[in-house]
């Protein structure tokens, strides 16, 4: 059971992680992107080459990731640029299944459908972190920094920066706002603390493979940060705990046929997105009233 | 009345000679076509210091338009916009305001889910990046105009309101605060006071003539003819695009076949 609640616990960690990441480009600079799962994977297949060919010290892999999937990231930048709205998920989209058919072709690298295994543990100062508990602890080490950095951001003037992008790009640009420059930053710094995700997943399992990185993780992201509150600061947390606790507590509910428990998780998830939509479309953090978007409300 | 459409903008030299500060903002020859519709028309007009210049015209004159080209958001097909000698055609809008040419919007264009300090705020930031240069000092004296600034346009009680949250009047004057927020020495006023009530007008009318008198150029799109007589120095007048008139409120409103045009009577 402790080592259940462990597991638990690692996962929503990096899935937090995630979610802040993901929050800090659509929640706040109106950047909706489901390529998230992308940064992800690019971390955690940058983690896992480092570790395997170079050291598993945790204070070279982790920036190493951090980097590359910064530099990547200008790729997801290119069309956040150019379009906005429904045009700008359907490149993101295109990003995403580009970036799945790298991971699951590029054999060389990331090791194909079959992925890459034998990751050897994080390493602290010669420690090798193997311990769950010790693991946690190094996950919840890696999610508050996530969280404070996001947090002091989005208090600071690049954050006011970002809001006022998300609600007028016209009236930011009258004003002097150089967008461009503010989304590619925003799309950047995303990346990378997703990339810290990725690190620390690689480390965790000790094998990944593509399986981790496909839409529907970009999608369950997605739902997190919208049913958490989005905008608000502690409303992907709340996301992410509430939806990787939904499995655990429906495998408890004996009198449901444990063999459907999929599918009725997928249902009960699409309920609850419908509900909240309509009932409180802030999310559950978020203010009930409804967000209206861009230059509209004038 | 004819000798002014036919000569447009020339007919009335004398009276645009009365202001002769310096040009800030020159337009010269500027066209703009929507497919078949020419929006701009060989306009020309100077945009001088300290000079208070309404836009007035039709629905559909080009005023907007006009606007939107000298701020970038739209390139003219042809002609030029100089801002103190150099060409802003081409330039980015943040690059134009940056150069200190600010402007409000029909629609207002708030930042709706931030609150009214935030909105004022964020326009005072000067730089893109994470931090602003100035450290605290520069942070404390922002604080100390925004809220002065809020101050002065009756917003003070309502700084941690959202923009969404605020009632018309409000959103009006929170558009005022954040054009104020700004260090241009043009300002572009879309309609600014439509739709306010006569009390709201009259504060907003002397909150500009306050900047004005600081040696503020502004330029406004008003059909309110209370505030284009309360506050104007200079009248130019837009129709399908082409500059018809450009002199002092008396004459240009006075005269019966630009009012024809304006109030939709072609026959006069």
């Amino acid at each position: 059971m402790l080592a259940y609640i462990l597991n638990l616990a690692t996962l929503i960690c990096i899935n937090a992680v995630l979610a802040i990441t993901l929050n800090f480009i659509m929640g706040y600079a109106g950047i909706f992107s489901i390529a998230h799962a992308i940064f992800f994977g690019v971390g955690a297949y940058t983690a896992a080459y480092v570790a395997l060919h170079a050291s598993a010290s945790i204070f070279l892999v982790i920036p190493v990731a951090m980097l590359v999937a910064g530099a990547l990231s200008l790729v997801l930048a290119l069309p956040a640029l150019r379009v906005r709205g429904e045009y700008f998920v359907a490149a993101s989209l295109g990003l995403q299944v580009l970036g799945v058919t790298v991971f699951s072709e590029w054999k060389s690298v990331t090791g194909g459908l079959g992925g890459m295994i034998g990751i050897p543990p994080a390493d602290i100062f010669g420690f090798a972190v193997t311990d769950p508990v010790q693991f946690l602890l190094l996950a919840i080490c890696c999610l508050i920094p996530v969280l404070l950095i996001t947090s002091v951001l989005l208090r600071s003037s690049f954050g006011r920066n970002l809001k006022a992008i998300r609600d007028s790009e016209s009236a930011a640009h009258a004003f002097g706002k150089n967008v461009a420059i503010i989304k590619t930053m925003s799309v950047v710094i995303s990346a990378m603390l997703a990339a810290v995700a990725g690190a620390l997943y690689a480390f965790y399992m000790g094998f990944i493979n593509v399986e981790s990185f496909m839409l529907d993780t970009s999608v369950l992201l997605m739902a997190m940060v919208i049913i958490g509150g989005t905008g608000t600061l502690l409303g992907p947390i709340v996301g992410t705990v509430l939806l990787m606790l939904l499995p655990g507590i429906f495998s408890y509910m004996t009198f449901l046929p444990q063999t459907e428990i999929g599918s009725i998780q997928q249902i009960a998830y699409g309920l609850a997105m419908v509900l909240l939509m309509i009932y409180r479309p802030g999310g559950i953090v978020g203010s009930g009233k409804p967000r209206i978007t861009k230059e509209k409300a004038a | 009345m004819n000798a002014i459409l036919e000569h447009g903008r020339d007919i009335l030299p004398a009276a645009a000679a009365n202001h002769d500060g310096e040009v800030l903002l020159s337009i010269r020859n500027l066209n703009k076509s929507f497919g078949g519709l020419k929006v701009t028309n060989d306009v020309s007009l100077d945009l001088r210091a300290g000079i208070v210049t309404t836009l007035v015209g039709p629905n559909g004159a080009g005023k907007t338009t006009l606007f939107n080209q000298i701020t970038g958001h739209l390139v003219p097909d042809s002609g030029q916009i100089m801002w103190r000698g150099a060409s802003v055609v081409g330039k980015k809008h943040f690059q134009i305001s940056r150069m200190g040419i600010a402007r409000t919007f029909q629609d207002l264009r708030l930042f709706n889910h931030m609150t009214v300090e935030e909105n004022v705020l964020t326009v005072m930031e000067p730089t893109s990046w994470i931090w602003q240069p100035g450290g605290r000092a520069a942070r404390e004296e922002r604080h100390e105009k925004v809220q002065s600034i809020l101050q002065r346009t009756g917003l003070a009680a309502k700084a941690r309101t959202r923009a969404i949250d605020l009632a018309y009047a409000e959103r009006k004057f929170l558009s005022m605060a954040r054009i104020m927020a700004t260090d241009a020495r043009i300002w572009l006023l879309d309609e600014p006071a439509s739709g306010l009530d006569r009390s709201s007008y009259e504060l907003f009318l002397d909150l500009l003539r306050t900047e004005v008198k600081k040696g503020l150029t502004v330029c406004i799109i008003e059909h309110n003819l209370d505030i284009v007589v309360g506050i104007s120095d200079r009248i130019a007048f837009l129709d399908q695009g082409k500059l018809l008139a450009d002199g002092l409120p008396d004459v240009v409103l006075k005269d019966p076949h630009l009012a024809a045009i304006y109030f939709g009577d072609q026959n006069t």
